[in-house]
């Protein structure tokens, strides 16, 4: 690690090597499944082969006589003993139909993967055995799979007692009433009736998600005297651990969850509140043995990490001279069962919809969305969470208004940016800070079009197809209260202790739990920087709800944003303190200002001969708290939460270059180039690194990933043979520039960045595509997006005479 | 059952398995080496798992412990010299090559050995290098630096 830079603010924006690193290169991390406890059990799962069936019989008879296997629990255990899935601390606070579930399937299976049985053995190749011993009788339903016609009179019903497949509906313009909406779509339609260019599609973006590298896992320990002890896969312990008391019924204070220091990513996925959470804690309850599941890839990819299915009806109106007018949009979300705490599978499309507007300025806008339940396994958070379909409609309907109106999309996108923050969207959503237009045009000052054209020029007289397309995103840098209130009945702001000790180090205690985004190396940066100690004298604890502050989880961006401010708070509160009882012993009258916290000394401004080590003055407040200013106690701990007034965003804008084979459809990206707006930086590397693996996620689920399910509704795509992720083959490399804007909302300028950042990357790659191929008036309104549908799409066109 | 002696970072490990037990099951379980990781369904996809038997990177998902009877494993813990390094190890954390971290014992297996076999790849070369080895953090940008920068250094 590198020295004490020459002044220790500069560790604010330095290019620290993480601390996470060392551990994990060495294979010394400690994941969920590297954590064994003495007589530890193993849990395997028995899941549904149909989409959708009665129950009839399960025996477990041959199961549970396998040597080695302690136990084998079905559905009825988990209704007689538990309550439901569907407690309150896991809903939201939006109008729906929340299905009534249990930890494992009752009287009918609803999707292709459903659990229906666990079996806890001592062995788990043993447990895996005896799960295909269990024999379930099932009598085959129709299934429902398709969306919309799950929403047409008469569909399958997924869920008995519900009367229809609707799950949630809702109008995001115009106001809260009927009348108001109402008005306000018929003023949406004058603007239609009377506008010179209309652009009206279908965007379909198929089913694909995030799927960390490490799947999911829960060890579960039960002690008489001290309760749930539950090591989780989570990135929101602090939740998980209300949830687990409810539904099992344990007094909240016997119950500690544990997200594993080291988490193989999460990316959203590791959000929700899960069945298999239930399972694996109640046998360990009910056996008084630790109980350890690890999930299969198999497993994983069947049941979660779906996310994005949703046609998307999108009509825009524009001036002959490229000004956006008004949207107007009719999505419908495939939501799958429904079965997932926390989110419920409608969460994403509802928060899709809040921003489709993205980054343009409209005078109207009338924006609906109907979710339904289908024979699929439920959606879950997948970073850009929610927008990443509307990205794409959106991103694609304002090339093709350009194309209609001869302008260059570049051109179009920027006349048609928020010139001006703050803005309100006319969905409603808030843009607390920066400059569009700053981040714009650093992308194009980087992408340099006009030297595209000529090139594309001269390659098109050759034969050959270049194409350059661009899109923008507005991201959230945390999740207010503001939203998440409502959204999901939970709390947003950040919260961080920062406790120091004797020798002058300082400990820093988060509820939230990253899985790979170097909270460690960030926070030690800002704490170094505030202090003016050193990186190395820090320690950061994450995840473990039994020494942490209540933390609303690792999502939506709130380390820049919300953590990272809550940790800067708790500094300052300390600081204020420790200049007290200096200012004291130096027997000067002096405030917090006047005293610089820089390379292991805080030093009296005004007369710099007065100064104490850091350690020394730290040590004397903790350890010999006597002679101390009157009212003053010693000791050196804070706890403070962080809220800003308003939710606030992050910006970035793409740039991608593509060649196109038109004699076979096959395309190469040659360039990506972004700019970003992510306010003041704390490290560049890891910044770096968040947008890098951000895009890439974007490219493979645009390109590659998809989750394929038959008629039958059997998931075909369960391992990564068929659910292919980009290797480092099939992805270029990235250019990214900073334009960014302090935020005036957090004390460091910070944003927090990264979750929603893979939303504007299908735009971009698809329009880059398209102008490629614009001598034959090809369009992309669908996801995936692969050589064989262009191939398709150029042969309609005629493309290849041949 | 059966009896196998397998030397794994150059310490013998001689122990009685079922004969079904997968190679990396052993490391991890049998040896409580948990460096290395599982990730995809025992398919040999995802690449978290890679070792080396006999010097050369294998998916140690994709044989059974009693296959690596009588020969040498080299693990994630056994690339550092004690407290030193490898210039590998250094250029991923130098270049910020991990993010989560859980394909990474996986990929500086693989990439180990591919670094002796060319030692001077290009960053075409060092990608198809990687195509049995999947991350979902980092988009392999900062993957692609590492390797390169190690092949680099080795001068």
């Amino acid at each position: 690690m590198a020295a004490i830079p020459q002044d220790s603010k500069d560790w604010m924006g330095a290019r620290l090597e993480r601390k996470e690193d060392l551990r994990l290169i060495t294979g010394h991390g400690k994941y969920v499944a590297d954590i064994v406890l003495p007589g530890m059990l193993h849990a395997a799962f028995v899941r549904s082969d149909h989409a959708h069936a009665k129950i009839k019989r399960i025996d477990t008879t041959e199961a549970a006589a396998l040597p080695g296997v302690v136990a084998v629990f079905t559905g009825d255990e988990f209704k007689d003993h538990c309550k439901s899935m569907r407690q309150p601390v896991l809903l939201p606070n939006l109008p729906a139909k929340y299905p009534l579930y249990y930890a494992l399937a009752i009287d009918k299976v609803k999707f292709h993967g459903d659990p229906v049985a666990v079996i806890i053995a001592r062995d788990k190749y043993v447990a895996e055995d005896a799960a295909e011993l269990v024999v379930v009788d099932y009598a085959e339903l129709p299934v429902v799979l398709d969306p919309e016609a799950a929403l047409e009179p008469g569909a399958v019903r997924v869920h008995d007692d519900e009367a229809d497949n609707e799950m949630f509906s809702m109008t995001f313009t115009g106001g809260a009433t009927i009348e108001e909406q109402d008005k306000n779509a018929a003023e949406v339609e004058k603007i239609f009736q009377s506008a010179d260019v209309v652009v009206k599609e279908r965007f379909r973006v198929h089913r694909t998600g995030t799927t960390p590298m490490e799947t999911r896992g829960v060890l579960a320990e039960w002690s008489p005297s001290d309760g749930l002890t539950v090591y989780n896969t989570t990135q929101r312990p602090h939740i998980d651990r209300l949830a687990f008391a409810d539904i099992l019924d344990i007094p909240a204070e016997k119950v500690r969850v544990i997200a594993p220091r080291d988490m193989g990513g999460g990316f959203g996925l590791k959000a929700p509140f899960y069945r298999e959470s239930i399972v694996i804690a109640y046998a360990a309850r009910k056996l008084k043995r630790p109980v350890r599941w690890i999930e299969s890839r198999y497993e994983g990819l069947m049941n979660i990490g779906q996310e994005r299915g949703q046609v998307n009806d999108l009509e825009v109106a524009a001036t002959k001279d490229g000004k956006l007018l008004a949207l107007r949009n009719r999505g419908v979300a495939d939501c799958g069962t429904g079965q997932i705490g926390v989110y419920w599978g409608f969460v994403m499309p509802f928060l899709g919809a809040v921003e489709m507007p993205n980054a343009y300025t409209w005078n109207a806008g009338d924006v609906r969305l109907k979710v339904a339940f289908t024979n699929k396994a439920c959606l879950t958070p997948s970073r850009a969470f929610g927008h990443f379909p509307t990205r794409f409609a959106i991103e694609r309907a304002v090339d093709m208004v350009a194309r209609k109106c001869s302008l260059e999309p570049a051109d179009l996108r920027r006349k048609n940016l928020v010139p001006k923050l703050p803005y309100t969207s006319v969905t409603g959503e808030y843009y607390d800070s920066g400059d569009f237009l700053k981040v714009w045009d650093s992308l194009m000052v980087k992408a340099d079009l006009p030297a595209f054209r000529r090139e594309q020029a001269t390659a098109r007289a050759a034969g050959r197809y270049l194409g350059i397309g661009f899109g923008c995103g507005v991201e959230l840098s945390g999740v207010a209260s503001e939203l998440m209130v409502p959204m999901e009945n939970q709390p947003g702001y950040g919260a961080a202790t920062v406790r120091l000790d004797p020798r002058g180090k300082a400990f820093i205690f988060g509820g939230d739990a990253p899985g790979g985004q170097g909270h460690e190396t960030t926070i030690s940066q800002i704490v170094a920087a505030t202090f003016g100690i050193s990186p190395e004298d820090t320690v950061i604890t994450t995840g473990d709800t039994g020494t942490t502050p209540f933390g609303s989880g690792t999502i939506g961006a709130r380390m820049g944003s919300y953590f990272a401010s809550a940790v800067r708070k708790a500094c300052d509160e300390l600081k204020e303190k420790i200049t007290h009882v200096l200012a004291h012993d130096l027997g000067v009258r002096a405030t917090v200002e006047e005293f610089a916290f820089t390379n292991g000394e805080v030093i009296y401004a005004r007369d710099p001969a007065k100064r104490k080590g850091f350690r020394e003055i730290v040590e004397r407040i903790i350890m010999f708290p006597v002679n101390l200013p009157e009212g003053e106690v010693g000791g050196l701990e804070s706890t403070a939460f962080f809220e800003a007034a308003k939710p606030m965003i992050c910006f970035n804008a793409d740039c991608c270059v593509v060649e196109v084979d038109i004699t076979n459809g096959n395309f190469k990206i040659q360039r990506w180039v972004t700019s970003e707006d992510v306010g003041n930086v704390i490290n560049p590397m890891i910044v770096d690194g968040q947008m890098h693996g951000a895009i890439v996620q974007g490219l493979s689920n645009a390109i590659f990933e998809e989750f394929i399910y038959n008629e039958q509704g059997q998931q075909l795509t369960a391992d990564f043979e068929h659910y292919k992720l980009a290797t480092a083959a099939d992805v270029p490399t990235i250019e990214i520039t900073y334009a960014s804007t302090p935020c005036p909302h957090t004390p460091l300028g910070t944003r927090g960045i990264g979750e929603g950042r893979p939303s504007a990357v299908s735009g971009a790659l698809c329009n880059a595509l398209c102008d490629a191929l614009s001598l034959f008036n090809i369009e992309i309104t669908e996801l995936p997006i692969r050589p064989n549908v262009l191939w398709k799409k150029l042969q309609a066109a005629g493309a290849v005479t041949k | 059952m059966k009896t196998i002696s397998v030397t794994i970072n150059g310490e013998a490990y001689v122990e009685t398995v079922p004969v079904r037990m997968l190679l990396v099951d052993f490391i991890r379980e049998k040896c409580g080496l948990t460096g290395t990781h599982v990730s995809c369904t025992y398919e040999g996809v995802c690449g978290a798992c890679t070792v080396q038997l006999n010097g050369e990177a294998i998916k140690s998902c994709m044989m059974l412990a009693a296959q690596a009877d009588g020969h040498r494993v080299t693990t994630v813990e056994g690339l550092a010299n004690g407290e030193e390094l490898t210039p590998l190890q250094k250029a991923f954390k130098a270049h910020h090559g991990l993010q989560c971290g859980f394909c990474t014992p996986g990929i500086l297996m693989n990439m180990t050995e591919f670094l002796q076999k060319n030692p001077r790849p290009t960053d075409d070369e060092i990608r198809r290098g990687l195509v049995g080895n999947l991350c979902r953090c980092t988009g392999y940008v900062h993957i692609v630096d590492a390797v390169r920068a190690a092949a680099n250094s080795a001068t």
